[in-house]
């Protein structure tokens, strides 16, 4: 499984039960946005944020912009 | 100096070169200098040239004094500025970075020397390292570590001291190095990265080993750059510090850009330091051996073919304005810089609400730190550290990892200007927050720790022997 690649990851929706889909999402933080693609409910719209991400390259990006 | 025109910009204290008693002393401007005037009742008066270029200087002092009372006040007032250091309760500013000397011993023996290092100095025991560590973690509260000396890198347990820095819960550790054994080693500094080590504050200064003989007593060019190499095998950054001479490497600050920028992104930042006369000084300085600040920013205004400007550099924001400049650059893909400067604060939480904010009472952060000092903190970390990205490129995820490319691309371009026994003012002093940490719990402001007279003789800092 991955979170970061193109395709639609194994990944249900806890909530809608429904598989996730790869879609284009705003990630936003400290007034800066970013487009990039992620799996998302295509009920709820919940975006799913692998762990992997959210410790790598996501968190590289928050800590520059928190030294700015 | 009788003759032309005197502007006077206000008066100050320092002290006697010869006997380091403290005197008035006044900012004066002849034609486009401003000089530190000052009379010694016993030993006779001294006018020290301390800022080349009234245009920067009239831009330097409109700029905001952000100042803060020390988190722990921790010597007494008794003789006066400079000579109660620890901090106390006349201090102005908090500690930023500070720095502990982690051996007095070199393998350089340099005719230039903050520390009068020498071969046959002395470790402080790690037991006391960590003594130290822990008055300052309750003293000062999150600083920047800077290990230093003498060289640090003559210690094998140097990895532990990294470590051991971490472990007591500092944030960010830089090595204050002459690059040669961690370039003839890497693997002890990737040992000392696997510690936890940010930063390599890389002594540099110039591109040719003729600066180096000069300077360092021996040719280096070769193992800086091997020490580059090391830095960017183990994924630590480094920051090129140049000591400023006139007449040996002054002309070669353009060269020195040019190659910082061939370094990128393993080089973050050039930080230069126009020599100061403490330590290992032969004799009086004369006018024509100083370089000020100003004088460095137009060095890099006029290599950069019209793409630095004067405006594209800040003074210092929580040091005394006139301590310091800083600017931050992006190198486009043909090599020019374009500004990239850091958002302005605005004072207080870059708010307007800043300007009712009463001296060190800004936000008031629950450990009473200054906002300020955590800013420059926060720059420091972003911009010196390593902006290297272990990133696989992944589909969709474009826009992070064009963001994280544009960190790489930008280098930093600084100077500090330390204070000798000429151009102290105490007034700058009172706003310093680069510190030296003693065991016994003090911070010693950077320029009283290395204050010296005429003859070597220093307020703080012990012998080295």
């Amino acid at each position: 499984m991955s979170g970061l690649s193109a395709e639609v990851p194994d990944l249900v929706c806890a909530r809608c039960d429904k598989p996730l889909e790869m879609r284009k999402v705003e990630a936003s933080y400290l007034g800066q946005t970013f487009p990039v693609e992620l799996p998302c409910c295509p009920s709820c719209g919940f975006v799913y944020v692998s762990e992997e991400l959210a410790s790598g390259r996501m968190l590289k990006v928050e800590q520059a912009l928190e030294d700015k | 100096m009788n003759g032309p025109v005197r502007l006077s910009f206000g008066r100050t204290r320092s002290v006697c070169p010869e006997c380091l008693k403290t005197i008035p002393a006044e900012r004066v401007a002849i034609g486009d200098t401003v000089y530190l005037d000052k009379t010694c009742p016993e030993h006779g008066r001294v006018v020290t040239p301390v800022w080349r270029g009234l245009r920067s200087y009239d831009i330097w002092s409109r700029s905001r004094r952000n100042t803060a009372s020390p988190v722990t006040v921790a010597t007494v007032v008794a003789e006066g500025c400079p000579r109660d250091c620890g901090l106390c309760a006349d201090h102005r500013q908090q500690s930023c970075c500070v720095l502990i000397d982690v051996t007095s011993r070199c393998d350089l023996v340099c005719p230039v020397c903050f520390a009068s290092a020498d071969r046959h100095g002395v470790d402080m025991p790690i037991d006391e390292i960590a003594t130290t560590l822990d008055a300052l973690r309750a003293g000062s509260g999150q600083v920047h570590v800077q290990l230093s000396g003498g060289e640090p890198t003559v210690r094998d347990d140097l990895p532990e001291i990294v470590a051991l820095v971490r472990a007591k819960g500092f944030d960010f550790v830089q090595l204050n190095t002459n690059g040669i054994r961690i370039g003839r080693e890497p693997n002890y500094l990737a040992a000392l990265a696997d510690a936890g080590l940010d930063c390599v504050f890389l002594q540099f200064d110039g591109v040719s080993d003729a600066v180096y003989r000069r300077l360092r007593g021996r040719d280096l060019f070769a193992a800086k750059r091997l020490a580059i190499e090391s830095a960017r095998a183990a994924g630590i950054g480094v920051v090129l510090v140049p000591t400023l001479v006139p007449g040996v490497n002054t002309d070669e600050i353009g060269a020195i850009v040019d190659f910082a920028k061939g370094e990128m992104p393993t080089v973050r930042a050039v930080h230069f330091q126009p020599v100061s006369y403490f330590g290992r000084c032969p004799e009086a300085p004369h006018d024509e051996d100083r370089i000020t600040l100003p004088e460095v920013m137009q060095a890099l205004i006029e290599h950069s073919q019209g793409t630095i400007r004067l405006e594209d550099f800040s003074p210092g924001s929580a040091e005394n304005p006139f301590c310091s400049f800083s600017g931050r650059f992006t190198v486009d893909p043909s090599g020019l810089f374009v500004a990239d400067p850091e958002p302005v604060s605005g004072g207080c939480c870059g708010s307007a609400a800043g300007e009712a904010a009463a001296e060190g009472s800004c936000c008031g952060t629950a450990s009473g730190r200054s906002p300020e000092v955590a800013r420059a903190q926060r720059y420091v970390a972003g911009q010196w550290k390593s902006a290297l990205s272990d990133e696989t490129p992944a589909s969709g995820l474009e826009a992070f990892d064009a963001f994280l490319e544009r960190q790489g691309r930008r280098l930093s371009l600084s100077a500090m200007a330390f204070q000798d026994a000429w151009t102290l003012d105490l007034d700058r002093l009172r706003q310093c927050y680069i510190h030296v940490a003693k065991s016994d719990g003090r911070a010693i402001p950077f320029c009283a720790y290395n204050l010296t007279d005429l003859d070597g003789r220093s307020l703080y800092r012990e012998p080295s022997t």
